[in-house]
């Protein structure tokens, strides 16, 4: 197919670079510089999709963001594929491809169209939910079909293999939008100095002044824009963001853009050239001020089959003319209510083809352009407007007739006129999403029937979105407000900028039309569509306001008005000017509904940005971990840190299972000597005077006695009596304390201590500081481990000298060591800490001479389960933040005589918390030795009883024990103290009833005699 | 090797004599990221590692512990938030990290005797001094596109008016934190935790990527 729309001379467009692109399979040729849009339009394509609901075919409305049918599936493979992407912003590239995303089987013929053109009368708002609702079973099986006919794109199947990336910004000066307005007010701002971000969403800056048939200082209004980017490229303290979109205006000046870099290239961007940079970066910008010069959007007339191709709006038409040398129909028919618009026929003639009428719904046009008009022999018809399109595929005429705007009704006698293109203009709303998403409410202005922007703190309007239309008006308000967003951001010698002459011209007020009326009422005459993007009608807002649907939100759900990517750009102000008419009430009576970022849609690549993959989370290495990488081992998450779960060996040439590898390294620690990398815990140095009183007052056990030297388990509540953290804590020096964490607790605890001494006791002299990162903590345990420790140490490990609960500073493996003699695996164990840019060193030695004694290595599963088999709580597993010490039975930790009430304490004594059949921490033994229960099961008191059975606890720590060759588990039952030696049942979701005993938590070694010698 | 000083803290050098294996935070990440190759190309980023040096944590009042610094390292305490000071040869540091709080780094080694003097010459004044030399490490980032890898990586203002020669501050950094400082015109740096090293690492070889990296 070749270009016949293309125009020879003239455009913004290079005739030197042919570009190859294909469109629903199809091949066309465009030019560099077109969007997919004009390329297509330039290709006479009249049918780009099918509407939503009614499937009906739709062409080419708008140029730009609001462009509400031209949505579009890019991609040439599916690993590429872009859902919903305006074809109005994309810029077109060699190699494009892009199909309809509606449409089935092909947007020619579409299956659908005969449900919207049988259906379509008996489709009204809400059709789907009253006609789909019953059996609500079914709804599923409905929506597959539904789906198939409508519905927008489709999410790409394979994984993108382009890259998205952040960027954080701040600025005195955010100029939002780069037309007229934007361009006065950065280089305003610019010149005083001012850090200024200028971004716009086109493919090139200069917005309206780039169709515009006005001139600036004498010349062509887009040599300005040459000269004003260029200047402002130059200045160091501005940054130009060119193919970026502002998305979201967040509280405080934060605002989110979007920046396409490759995709308006190619593809990928490797195939675009650059390989391994982003496709779309998202800035976060932090502006001082904003200027918010995002202009208008033209506004639709609804009148009857208003949704036929050809239907375009008027400044549309004039971009595609002036800006991509492309006209897009042979012979127009103009409908308008303003003088604006009327450049849209200048343009259309004087690209060649022909201008049927302009029909002006004012009774008496007389200004300027409407001079020039006539003078150029277009014949204007005054009082009417085009009720009614005619057509199928395209349009093939205009019904036009005088209408009455007071009574809505018309008025003469109807005139068909024969065009294949009808342009039409209602006049210009001021783009206020970007302020609506701030909160902010829009405020109506009559005289020029637009919401401008409400008041936001630091904003400033300026331009189009302000109601400045004339272009010396909004030159002067762009550079007025880049002036003071400048002396508000504290430039005070901000001058005044000289802006280039501009011709002045006479303009007359426009008319209020929305909706046209047509002889027959709207819902017997031909669709009149309000919003495309989502096929809502008038007569559907009709419909909604007598259904009761009164306020504008209601309507917007009931009919889906402003829905979808359209975001009402289009149909939102004409919607409501049709429900301000059905409820007799006007505009801002009515209001608006409101806007919400994203303004358009943002690809989820670009706010994932780097965030993904290996990148994804932060995983924090112990100083062993290359050991432990290097030795097999299966690693599990804990918060954030990587830690070894447990070290399968190769036996026999195959990989241990989890269950072999862990019960191998509990008999090896139980038998033998084991070693753990501990350097996860969390461990917080304490000093100062008050020191002791202090963990007295966060801890419910008693801190006064402990002696240098010694070490003491502690635990930790929170204020409602809860059981938060535990660890122990040493007594370093008299005022000088070490405190260990859960690993997934340490900075919660450091938060918390702080918080209670800023906050509550500010009194106290002490100081908290965080030193897990500086220590690596290796934890030597089992029977052998007093004798591999001697032979690297210069500390008598003496059980005399040295005693259970004791630490040590001493050397190990000639590195200086703090040595604690504590167990969490109830064998006789040395937790040695050096500093971690040294622990390899001694990590490797204990190994060399541990060979002789087999140390092995283990991880936390089998630290898990040693523990269990002692007893010993693991919070946050065993405890869930419902939980008290007393619970837990440690009555023996809690110092309810301490002079000072530590937090927590006041809790413990509410009724609730003395209760005697809460749920208590208890050991289980499942009666069938070879069961391990699953953790998280319910436990109940009766098996035989009928559901919903009486849930009296929960499992919440069970392994298999290869100590005691059975299995077991840890469990909170209601009264389980006073229940020892019962028996409690454990359903299954199978229906299995697995029995157990109620026993002590503890099952090996009660006395502990193992861990003291 | 330790002993209880005046104000019943324990001190505990945590070098040792010899020279045993010692390793950075990110030995690891040295041996199992490779910086992506150059491919001849201009280098806009170059890091480097301050690997092994003395970090103390002071926390006090910043009057006894201004005059103490003075004494020992013959630098006043900043006392301007964010503020970062440096001696005569730029070999030690002290930076302002909150009302109560400096980071002090000397060249390794230094550390422990400063910690007996600094102890010494506050005497019963009350302040904590916390050793985390292991526990951190410096990365430094230089070339003409450092700022842009760190406006990339931080939510914080790096532009040169907001963010001077002699200003520090603890940060956002992807999704961990960092100390963030500016030493000289040229160059930045990075303070990292020991666990958060090889993420850091990993980000900073990922954003500098499209401007070319040198590492050593």
């Amino acid at each position: 197919m070749t270009q016949n729309n293309r125009i020879a001379a003239g455009g913004r467009v290079d005739r030197s670079q042919v570009l190859e692109f294909t469109f629903n399979g199809q091949r066309y040729q465009g030019l560099k510089g077109d969007t997919l849009a004009s390329a297509l339009l330039a290709n006479g394509v009249n049918i780009v999709n099918r509407s939503f609901k009614y499937s009906r075919a739709r062409g080419i409305v708008a140029a730009g963001a609001e462009e509400p049918n031209a949505v579009v599936q890019l991609g040439a493979r599916d690993d590429t594929q872009v859902p919903n992407v305006r074809a109005t912003q994309q810029g077109l590239y060699n190699g494009l491809v892009a199909r309809s995303t509606n449409g089935w089987p092909n947007v020619q013929r579409d299956v659908m169209s005969w449900v919207g053109r049988l259906g379509g009368g008996f489709m009204p708002p809400g059709f789907y939910y009253k006609t789909f609702m019953a059996p609500a079973s079914m709804w599923m099986t409905y929506e597959k079909y539904i789906r198939m006919g409508a519905g927008l794109g489709r999410a790409p199947t394979e994984s993108d293999p382009d890259i998205y990336d952040h960027m954080h910004h701040h600025c005195d000066v955010m100029v939002i939008g780069a037309g007229p307005a934007g361009l006065a007010a950065a280089l305003s701002a610019a010149r005083a100095g001012a850090r200024v971000i200028l971004c716009d969403e086109q493919e090139e800056m200069g917005g309206s002044l780039l169709d515009s048939r006005e001139t600036l200082d004498g010349v062509s209004a887009s040599r300005w824009v040459e000269q004003t980017v260029k200047e402002l490229g130059a200045m160091d303290n501005v940054t130009l963001l060119p193919r970026t979109t502002a998305n979201g205006y967040h509280d405080h000046n934060f605002v989110t853009l979007h920046e396409r870099r490759t995709e308006h290239l190619a593809d990928t961007a490797r195939e675009a050239g650059f390989p391994g940079e982003s496709r779309a970066r998202l800035h976060r910008v932090r502006a001082r001020q904003v200027i918010l010069s995002s202009g208008t959007h033209e506004r639709p007339l609804v009148y009857a089959n208003n949704d036929l191709p050809g239907n375009m709006l008027a400044g549309a038409i004039s971009t595609y003319i002036r800006r991509y040398a492309v006209v897009p129909g042979n012979s127009l028919v103009l409908s308008t209510s303003n003088d604006h618009a009327y450049r849209t026929a200048l343009d259309w003639k004087e690209a060649g083809r022909k201008v049927v009428a302009i029909v002006d719904a004012r009774a008496n046009p007389d200004s300027d352009l409407v001079r020039q008009a006539r003078d150029n022999g277009i014949r204007v018809i005054t009082g009417s407007a085009v009720i009614e399109a005619r057509g199928g595929q395209r349009v093939t005429g205009a019904r036009v007739c005088a209408i009455d705007l007071d009574r809505f009704v018309v008025t003469g006698k109807i005139e068909e006129l024969e065009c294949d293109t009808i342009a039409s203009s209602g006049g210009y709303s001021p783009v206020i999403h970007l302020s609506s998403h701030t909160g902010t409410r829009p405020v109506w202005n009559e005289e020029l029937l637009g919401f401008v922007p409400g008041k936001v703190k630091g904003m400033h309007a300026a331009g189009g979105v302000a109601g400045h239309y004339a272009l010396s008006e909004t030159l002067a308000d762009g550079a007025r407000a880049g002036r003071q967003a400048a002396l508000e951001s504290g430039f005070n010698d901000a001058q005044e900028i000289v802006l280039p002459a501009t011709r002045a011209r006479r303009d007359a007020p426009a008319c209020a039309l929305y909706q046209v009326p047509h002889e027959k009422s709207a819902l017997r005459a031909p669709k009149q569509f309000v919003d495309l993007q989502n096929d809502v009608t008038a007569a559907g807002i009709e419909v909604a306001t007598r259904e009761g649907f009164e306020s504008i939100e209601h309507v917007k759900r009931y009919t889906a008005l402003g829905f979808g990517t359209d975001q009402g750009k289009l149909g939102n102000i004409n919607g409501m000017a049709i429900a301000a008419r059905c409820l007799d009430r006007s505009i801002p009576e009515v209001g608006t509904t409101v806007f919400r970022p994203n303004y358009t849609p943002v690809t989820f690549g670009a706010i994932v940005g780097r965030h993904c993959g290996e990148l994804f989370d932060p995983e924090r290495y112990t100083a062993l971990h290359e050991w432990h990488v290097e030795n097999g081992a299966e690693f599990e998450d804990v918060g954030q840190w990587k830690r070894p779960w447990y070290f399968p060996r190769m036996v026999n040439g195959k990989k241990e299972t989890m269950h072999e590898a862990v019960a191998r390294e509990c008999l090896a620690v139980r038998e033998g000597v084991g070693i753990l990398d501990a350097s996860t815990l969390g461990k917080i140095d304490i000093q100062g005077p008050d020191a002791r009183e202090f963990l007295g007052r966060v801890y419910t056990n008693k801190w006064a006695k402990l002696d240098v030297g010694r070490v003491r388990y502690g635990l930790m509540c929170k204020d409602d009596g809860m059981l938060m953290d535990d660890g122990t804590t040493s007594c370093l020096g008299e005022n000088h304390f070490l405190m260990t964490t859960t690993t997934g607790g340490a900075a919660g605890v450091l938060e918390w201590l702080e918080l209670w001494h800023q906050t509550e006791w500010p009194e106290l002299q002490v100081y908290f500081n965080s030193v897990t990162d500086h220590w690596a903590t290796m934890t030597v345990t089992g029977p052998d481990a007093r004798k591999l420790l001697s032979e690297l140490t210069d500390l008598d490990l003496d059980k005399e000298q040295f005693k259970f609960m004791d630490w040590r500073d001493a050397t190990v493996a000639d590195v200086p060591a703090r040595i604690f003699r504590i167990s969490f695996t109830g064998e006789l164990a040395f937790e040695i800490n050096v500093q971690a840019n040294y622990a390899m060193h001694v990590w490797k030695k204990l190994f060399e001479h541990g060979e002789k004694y087999n140390l092995t290595p283990y991880g936390t599963e089998t630290m898990h389960v040693l523990r269990a088999e002692k007893g010993l709580i693991i919070v946050g597993q065993d405890t869930d933040g419902s939980v008290t010490p007393e619970d837990l039975g440690m009555q023996w930790a809690i110092g309810y005589d301490k002079p000072f009430p530590w937090i927590g304490k006041r809790a413990l004594s509410r009724p609730d918390t003395r209760r005697q059949d809460r749920k208590q921490f208890v050991g289980l033994k499942p009666k069938d030795p070879s069961v391990v229960l699953e953790e998280g099961a319910q436990i109940v008191f009766d098996g035989k009883q009928s559901i919903p059975m009486d849930m009296k606890g929960h499992v919440t720590s069970s392994y298999y024990s290869a100590s005691l060759k059975h299995g077991f588990a840890l469990a909170v039952v209601m009264g389980g103290h006073e229940r020892m030696g019962q028996t409690v049942y454990i359903p299954m979701t199978d229906g299995t009833v697995h029995e157990a005993e109620i026993v002590s938590p503890v099952f090996i070694d009660p006395k502990g005699a193992r861990q003291h010698v | 090797m330790s002993n209880l000083s005046v104000s019943n803290v324990r001190e505990f050098n945590t070098q040792p004599e010899g020279n045993p294996l010692v390793e950075s935070p990110l030995a690891w990440s040295y041996r199992h990221h490779p910086a992506p190759r150059g491919n001849g190309q201009h280098a806009g980023v170059v890091l480097r590692e301050k690997a092994l040096l003395g970090h103390l944590v002071l926390r006090g009042g910043a009057i006894a512990l201004d005059e103490a610094v003075r004494q020992t390292l013959g630098i006043s305490l900043p006392s301007k938030p964010n503020a970062l000071a440096f001696d005569d040869n730029g070999e030690r540091s002290i930076q302002w990290i909150s009302p109560d709080e400096w980071l002090v780094i000397v060249p390794g080694g230094e550390e422990f005797a400063l910690e007996s003097a600094l102890r010494k010459a506050l005497g019963d004044a009350h302040a904590s001094i916390v050793n985390a030399s292991g526990g951190q490490t410096v990365l430094t980032l230089s070339g003409d596109n450092a700022r842009e890898v760190l406006m990339k990586s931080t939510s914080y203002d790096v532009h040169p008016s907001a963010f001077p020669v002699g200003k520090g501050v603890t940060t956002v950094f992807a999704k961990a934190t960092v100390i963030l400082r500016r030493p000289s015109e040229t160059h930045w740096e990075l303070v990292v935790r020991r666990s958060f090293a090889d993420y850091c690492y990993r980000w900073l070889l990922d954003a500098s990527a499209e401007y070319g990296i040198d590492t050593q």
